[in-house]
C-alpha cells in the first residue's frame, strides 16, 4: 500500500469510543525509516545508567535508533555524548561495550579524541599538506543534541530542539522514583547482560509491557509452574507471584503526554517481591503510599525506547530498533547498592526465572510477537482491535490513585485484574501520530 | 581398581548420553542425569570479554541449584501451553573436545566439553547454532555416574531464537 499520511494509520476517534492500529505501522520498511528520522533521530531517547560509567575517563557504548553513540565521563566528572563515529571515514570510535580509556583512538588511520570529544591527534598531520579548507574545519567527535540526567538514568536526543529532559519526563519522574529509591544507598545495575533479538516490530515490546490481557495465555505453561512452586516444587529459589490470587486485584493504567504511559496492578502477594524484606525501612524514606507503590506490578514506557518495569523486580528495558520485523532488547536488573547477598541471589532468580530469553515468559511474548509479524501480511486485515480494553471506564484526567501521589495523567482507567485495559497503548500512537506528521510537515518535532 | 583411562570413559558416556537424551526428546532420562542436588549454571558476559563468576551477586542466563529447576522445564515442554515449544525446535548436539579438568577420582570425575547446538525452529523454517563449551563435575552415585555441577559457557550470547534446555 502507498505511504498514507500519519493519521490514516491511527484510527482514533474518542468521541465515539474507537480507536485502531493499522497493521502496516508495525509491518512497512518505508514507516519504519519514517520512524527512524522523525521519532527516535528527533526525541529524547534513554542510553544508560551513571553507575554504568562511575570513574572518570569511563565509556559505554549504545545505539539512538540506528545510530551508533558513545557516551562518555571526562577527566573532572562530567558526562559527554557523541555519535560514534570518526570523523575521518566514518569508523566507530569506541568498538567496545564499555571500558576506560584517556584517549579513544580510532583503529582505521589512528586519529585521536579525548573524552570531551576533543580531536587531539589526526596522524601524520606536519607531512599531510592539508589545504587550508581542511585546517579551517572543526575535527572534534559530533555531540549529541542534547545530554541530561535525572536520578542517574542518561537521556540522549539527536536533535537539541527537544524539551528540557524533565519537562518531557512529566510524570515519569514518579515511576522513575519509585525504581531509584528502593534501596537506602541508591540502586546498581547488576553485571551481567543479556541481549537478544526477536522477530517482530520494536513496537510489538513495547505494548506487550502494555497488555496484561496476554499474560494467561501467552504464559500459559507457567501457571503449571506456580502450581507446582507453590507446593514447594521445581525452582523454588525463584519465588512467584501465585498466578489466580493474581486475578483478583485491581488494575490500572495511565496516558501521559510525549507518548509515555503506565500500567500498574495490586499485587495479592506483596512478601514475594524483593523489596518487601526492606520494606519498613522504605517506608521511613518514601512515605507508605509511595511505599505500597513500590510493591504494585508496574510497566512505565519512555517514549519510544525504554520500559521502567517492575513485575517482579525493577528492571530497565531498551529496545532498539533493526528494521520493521527485528529489534534487540536488552535488561538492566536493578538492585539496591549493599544489598544481602542472599536478596541479591532471590531477586537475580526471580528475574532469570521469567524474564529471561530462557525463562518462562520471554519465550513465548518473543514467538508470538514473531507470529503476529507474520500475521501482518495478511492484507485482508487492515485495522486491527487490540487497544479498547478499559475504555468503557476511561476518565479524563487523573483518577483518585493518580490524584493521591500528584500525578497527572491524560486519561486514566482503573478495573478489576481481568479487565486488562489496553488504554496503555494509546499514548505511544498518539505521540507517533503527532512526530511523524511534524516530520512530514517539515515542522520541529516540538513547538 | 577402575582406572583414569575407564573414569574418563564412564563419565564420556554421560555427556554423549545427555545430548542423545536432549535430541531425543526422552526428557524423563535426560532429567535423571542429574542429583537432586545438582547445580546447573549458565554464566552471562559482562560485556565482550568478561563472564560473571558469582551466580549469588551477577546475572546468569540460567542458574538452578537443585534438579527442581530442570524438572520445572520439562512440565513447561510437556504442557502444551507455550508458545515458544510449539512445535519444538529440532535439535543436534555435538559434543567434542572432551577433556579432563583434574585427575580422575573413583567417584568424581571433572571434564570440560566443546559443544554445539544445531537447532532448527520449524515455525520460522530457520536453522542457528547455539556454540559454547562447557564444564561437568560427575559423581559416582549408587552405581550411577551423574552430572552433580554442569556450567555452560554460550558464546554467542547476542540470541535470535527463543532458548531452552535443549539449546544448550
Ligand atoms: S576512519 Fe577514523 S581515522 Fe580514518
Ligand atoms: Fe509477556
Amino acid at each position: 500500500m502507498a505511504l498514507q499520511p500519519a493519521r490514516f494509520y491511527v484510527d482514533d476517534r474518542p468521541e465515539e469510543g474507537v480507536f485502531r492500529v493499522h497493521r502496516d505501522v508495525y509491518h512497512s520498511p518505508e514507516l519504519f525509516e519514517l520512524e527512524m528520522k522523525y521519532i527516535f533521530e528527533r526525541t529524547w531517547n534513554f542510553l544508560t545508567l551513571e553507575s554504568q560509567i562511575p570513574k572518570a575517563n569511563d565509556y559505554i557504548t549504545t545505539f539512538i535508533g540506528r545510530t551508533p553513540v558513545v557516551v562518555t565521563r571526562d577527566a573532572k566528572g562530567q558526562l559527554h555524548g557523541f555519535l560514534n563515529a570518526c570523523r575521518h571515514k566514518g569508523a566507530t570510535v569506541c568498538r567496545l561495550e564499555k571500558g576506560n580509556a584517556k584517549f579513544h583512538v580510532c583503529l582505521y588511520h589512528g586519529w585521536a579524541y579525548d573524552p570531551t570529544g576533543k580531536n587531539v591527534s589526526i596522524k601524520q598531520r606536519e607531512v599531510a599538506d592539508y589545504p587550508a579548507a581542511f585546517d579551517a574545519d572543526n575535527h572534534d567527535l559530533i555531540p549529541l543534541g542534547k545530554l541530561d540526567s535525572y536520578r542517574g538514568l542518561v537521556f540522549g536526543s539527536l536533535s537539541p530542539d527537544v524539551p528540557p529532559l524533565l519537562d518531557h519526563l512529566g510524570d515519569l519522574k514518579f515511576f522513575i522514583d519509585l525504581h531509584m529509591d528502593q534501596g537506602p544507598n541508591g540502586m546498581e545495575a547488576i553485571p551481567g547482560r543479556v541481549a537478544y533479538t526477536y522477530r517482530g516490530n520494536w513496537k510489538m515490546q513495547l505494548e506487550n509491557g502494555q497488555d496484561p490481557y496476554h499474560v494467561d495465555t501467552a504464559h500459559g505453561s507457567f501457571m503449571a509452574i506456580s502450581e507446582r512452586r507453590r507446593k514447594g516444587q521445581g525452582n523454588v529459589a525463584a519465588p512467584q507471584l501465585d498466578w489466580q490470587k493474581r486475578n483478583e486485584v485491581q488494575i490500572g493504567a495511565y496516558e501521559f503526554p510525549y507518548g509515555h504511559t503506565s500500567v500498574w496492578h495490586d499485587v495479592a502477594e506483596p512478601e514475594r517481591r524483593p523489596t518487601f524484606a526492606t520494606i519498613e525501612e522504605i517506608k521511613t524514606r518514601v512515605g507508605a503510599v509511595h511505599a505500597e507503590w513500590m510493591l504494585k506490578q508496574r510497566n512505565a514506557v519512555f517514549f519510544p525506547n525504554l520500559q521502567i518495569a517492575d513485575q517482579i523486580v525493577p528492571i530497565l528495558r531498551t529496545f532498539r530498533p533493526i528494521s520493521a520485523g527485528v529489534t534487540e532488547l536488552r535488561s538492566m536488573v536493578l538492585g539496591p547498592i549493599g544489598e544481602s547477598d542472599d536478596l541479591r541471589a532471590t531477586r537475580l532468580r526471580q528475574f532469570e526465572d521469567f524474564v529471561n530469553p530462557g525463562g518462562y515468559a520471554t519465550p513465548d511474548d518473543i514467538t508470538v510477537f514473531a507470529d503476529c509479524q507474520v500475521g501482518f501480511g495478511a492484507t485482508g486485515v487492515d485495522f486491527l482491535q487490540g487497544y479498547s480494553r478499559g475504555l468503557g471506564v476511561m476518565e479524563q484526567g487523573a483518577n483518585e490513585e493518580a490524584r493521591e501521589v500528584g500525578l497527572h495523567p491524560l486519561t486514566s482507567v482503573k478495573g478489576h485484574r481481568t479487565q486488562n485495559t489496553e488504554l496503555g497503548t494509546h499514548a505511544p500512537f498518539r505521540e507517533w501520530v503527532r512526530l511523524m506528521e511534524a516530520g512530514a510537515a517539515g515542522k520541529k518535532a516540538y513547538e | 581398581m577402575t582406572t583414569a583411562v575407564e573414569l574418563i570413559a564412564a563419565g564420556t558416556a554421560v555427556l554423549s548420553r545427555e545430548a542423545m537424551y536432549l535430541d531425543e526428546r526422552r526428557w524423563d532420562e535426560w532429567v535423571a542425569l542429574f542429583p537432586t542436588d545438582c547445580e546447573f549454571w549458565v554464566p552471562t558476559y559482562t560485556s565482550e570479554g568478561t563472564l560473571t563468576k558469582n551466580p549469588k551477586t551477577e546475572l546468569s542466563l540460567m542458574y538452578f541449584r537443585g534438579r527442581g529447576g530442570l524438572e520445572d522445564r520439562v512440565v513447561r515442554i510437556r504442557s502444551g501451553r507455550a508458545p515458544a515449544a510449539i512445535p519444538l525446535p529440532r535439535t543436534t548436539h555435538i559434543v567434542s573436545n572432551i577433556l579432563p579438568l583434574a585427575p580422575p577420582e573413583p567417584t568424581i570425575v571433572r571434564l570440560r566439553s566443546s559443544w554445539a547446538c544445531h537447532a532448527y525452529f520449524p515455525l520460522m523454517n530457520e536453522n542457528h547454532t547455539f556454540f559454547g563449551r562447557a564444564e561437568y563435575e560427575l559423581s559416582l552415585r549408587d552405581g550411577q555416574w551423574l552430572i552433580a555441577k554442569k556450567k555452560t559457557i554460550l558464546e554467542n550470547d547476542r540470541i535470535p531464537f527463543p532458548i531452552d534446555v535443549y539449546c544448550l
